[in-house]
């Protein structure tokens, strides 16, 4: 094993990475801000990718237009499921609301996920490469053009991301919610309207994420299960409700992937990914970034 | 002294009732007992008594959940993971080492309830959610690992165990099984009406007043989760040589999740309303077979009514019902004092 093959596999694994934290970005910022843990995520994912799917097939969209039509589609999704679910769930009752949450989620990824096996069936649905071509990285490897723009598509995103939740009014509002919500209400800013929105962006980020992968991982209605594994690995690995830890945790979860795949093989990933989980809880329960913010001893 | 006959023997009787009582066994739930005890013996059809064999080893799965999910408030969700855990424990017993099913099941307990007992120690230390994902991953690791260890279990190929008899029949297994269930349900039910118990509702229901009453929430936690883990590897034990062949497959998340819809289905931290809810669901789901996907879908809509419109469950509902018979009764004496 030379010093290129590490080299390789931490290249391999930071692109990678990319998408995992901006799964777990949405999964973080609706755990701080709502106190929902969302096991519905992948889903989001999955519909992500199936719209640009078919906006690339059936309306002949260019990738990267067909990419913003995905995050639009979880937008809108996310909307409908908050005002219809999470909102008339709030209103009935406040209590263990956490788990209740929990069970809501668990809940809706089956029938999101079984309607979508109604609907377009068990088959593989993909596109060609979007970019074609691969870059020459070291001399024994190259990464296909469509990872690196993904990877920067996922940065990008991240980047408008943050400078929202920093310089405007709406980003503001969002993180106070997420730190005292009653302040928040004082000041005037109107808690259901943050919530929705709040989760609507949540879906869009992994509507994102599904769509830029498309070239590389096909359209299939399980599609969800890994990445929300992953983006929940991350967010716990980092800390739950640690928004900006959950990109930092991202790489790490896929340098971990890529490293286990290359030294063990195919198969084995969770269980690397697990064991190094573990050592970091038992070092320090609250994650690696971890900070006691609001949720995280709520229950 | 006919008199003092009399009373002892009413003595005798309701000290013998109290006996049951102790156990969970009511009198409504000795009769349902004794229906399902002699409802293979009446039906003949093969296809029913395997549907009546699937609804107890779900109802016992749901059990075995609701003992955590309902006391100490802590979803188990790689509580699949464990059932495969014990499956997979037994049917490797029998068929790389030889040892009898019955034996196996004892190792299929053994092993899932020190696994528990592991992941409990690791991961109840930390609250409520972190807890689940906790155990969620645990489930998906035992599923990769039994996926990823061919050389041992056969992986996706699938392993095939030897049963526990050489009939095809299914009544037999319906008597192997139907013991163990009863066995699970009195034990459960004496552990949940003990100071055990107690402690552990307690800490479900508010784990800072609890521990502020002197209960060690991580002990009893601890305990709990490993009853329920070792509970999940004996009737994996069962399944594995009752069904004959095994996949990974037995431990995916969404065999968790029907287990869980039934237990909430059934009523949160009640026991019986699990057993009930299987016999009710699994029957209907089984008629709606035809429309697979459209099953799983009604899972989880069945969850996401049942969290946000019905929380209490069956258990609740045979609550309010009793209440407003009751309350029936009380009306009515109160008449009958008015009405001379």
């Amino acid at each position: 094993m030379a010093f290129t093959d590490l080299f390789d596999v931490l290249i391999t694994g930071i692109l990678r990475g990319g998408i995992y934290a901006l799964m777990a970005l949405g999964l973080a910022l609706v755990f701080g801000v709502m106190n929902i843990s969302n096991f519905a995520h992948g889903e989001f994912y999955m519909i992500g990718a199936y719209v640009a799917f078919f906006a690339i097939k059936a309306f002949g969209l260019d990738p990267i237009p067909a990419i913003v039509v995905a995050g639009l589609a979880g937008f809108v999704m996310g909307i409908v499921i908050e005002k219809g679910i999470f909102y008339s769930l709030r209103r009935r009752s406040k209590e263990e609301w956490v788990m209740n949450t929990f069970l809501v989620t668990v809940g809706l990824s089956f029938i999101i996920q079984n309607m979508a096996f109604i609907l377009w069936g068990a088959t593989y649905r993909g596109t060609d490469a979007y970019w074609k071509g691969t870059i020459q990285i070291t001399p024994g490897m190259g990464v296909s053009v469509d990872r690196v723009v993904s990877f920067l598509i996922a940065i990008v995103t991240m980047a408008a991301f943050w400078l929202f939740l920093r310089r405007t009014q709406t980003g503001r509002a969002i993180r106070a919610v997420s730190q005292e919500e009653r302040g928040a209400t004082l000041v005037g800013i109107n808690l259901n309207n943050i919530h929705t929105l709040t989760f609507a962006l949540s879906c869009m980020l992994a509507g994102v994420a599904g769509g830029s992968l498309l070239s590389i991982t096909q359209a299939y209605p399980a599609m969800g299960a890994k990445p929300l594994l992953a983006s929940w690995l991350v967010v716990i690995m980092v800390g739950l409700g640690n928004v900006s830890g959950s990109i930092i945790g991202g790489l790490i979860v896929g340098v971990l992937e890529a490293a286990s795949y290359y030294f063990l093989g195919a198969g084995w990933q969770n269980v690397v990914s697990l064991i190094v989980l573990i050592l970091i809880l038992l070092f320090k329960p609250s994650g690696l970034l971890g900070t006691e913010v609001k949720g995280v001893l709520e229950r | 002294m006919q008199k003092m006959e009399q009373a002892s023997s009413v003595a005798d009787r309701t000290r013998f009732l109290s006996v049951f009582k102790s156990m969970g066994l009511s009198p409504v739930a000795l009769v349902l007992f004794a229906v399902l005890a002699v409802a293979p013996l009446i039906v003949e059809d093969e296809y029913i008594n395997t549907l009546m064999v699937s609804c107890l080893l779900f109802g016992a799965q749901a059990m075995a959940f609701d003992f955590t999910a309902g006391y100490i408030n802590v979803v188990n969700f790689g509580f699949s993971g464990l059932v495969g855990l014990g499956a997979y424990t037994s049917a490797l017993l029998a068929v790389r080492l030889g040892v009898s099913p019955w034996l196996g099941l004892v190792g299929a307990t053994v092993v899932a309830g020190m696994v528990g007992f592991l992941v409990g120690l690791l991961t109840l230390r930390l609250r409520g959610i972190f807890a689940a994902v906790m155990a969620w991953f645990v489930g998906l690791t035992l599923m990769e690992l039994a996926t990823a260890m061919v050389d041992l279990t056969r992986g996706s190929l699938g392993l095939n165990v030897p049963l526990f008899l050489d009939t095809a029949a299914r009544r037999p297994y319906y008597y192997i099984l139907f013991p163990i269930v009863i066995g699970i349900y009195v034990l459960l039910r004496v552990v949940t009406r003990s100071d055990f118990g107690l402690a552990c509702r307690a800490i479900g229901q508010n784990i800072d007043v609890a521990r502020a009453s002197g209960v060690n929430p991580t002990k009893y936690r601890v305990i709990n989760f490993t009853i329920s883990c070792a509970l999940a590897g004996l009737l994996g034990g069962y399944y594995a040589h009752y069904i004959g062949i095994l996949t990974p497959g037995v431990m995916a998340t969404t065999h968790t999740t029907e287990v869980l819809v039934l237990s909430y289905i059934g009523g949160k931290g009640s026991i019986w309303g699990a057993l009930v809810a299987a016999f009710l669901i699994i029957p209907i789901f089984e008629y709606l077979k035809p429309l697979m996907q459209f099953r799983l879908v009604l899972y989880g809509v069945f969850l996401v009514l049942a969290t946000i419109v019905y929380p209490t469950g069956l258990a609740g509902l045979s609550r309010s019902i009793g209440g407003w018979f009751r309350e029936q009764r009380r009306k009515a004496k109160q008449n009958r004092h008015k009405s001379p």
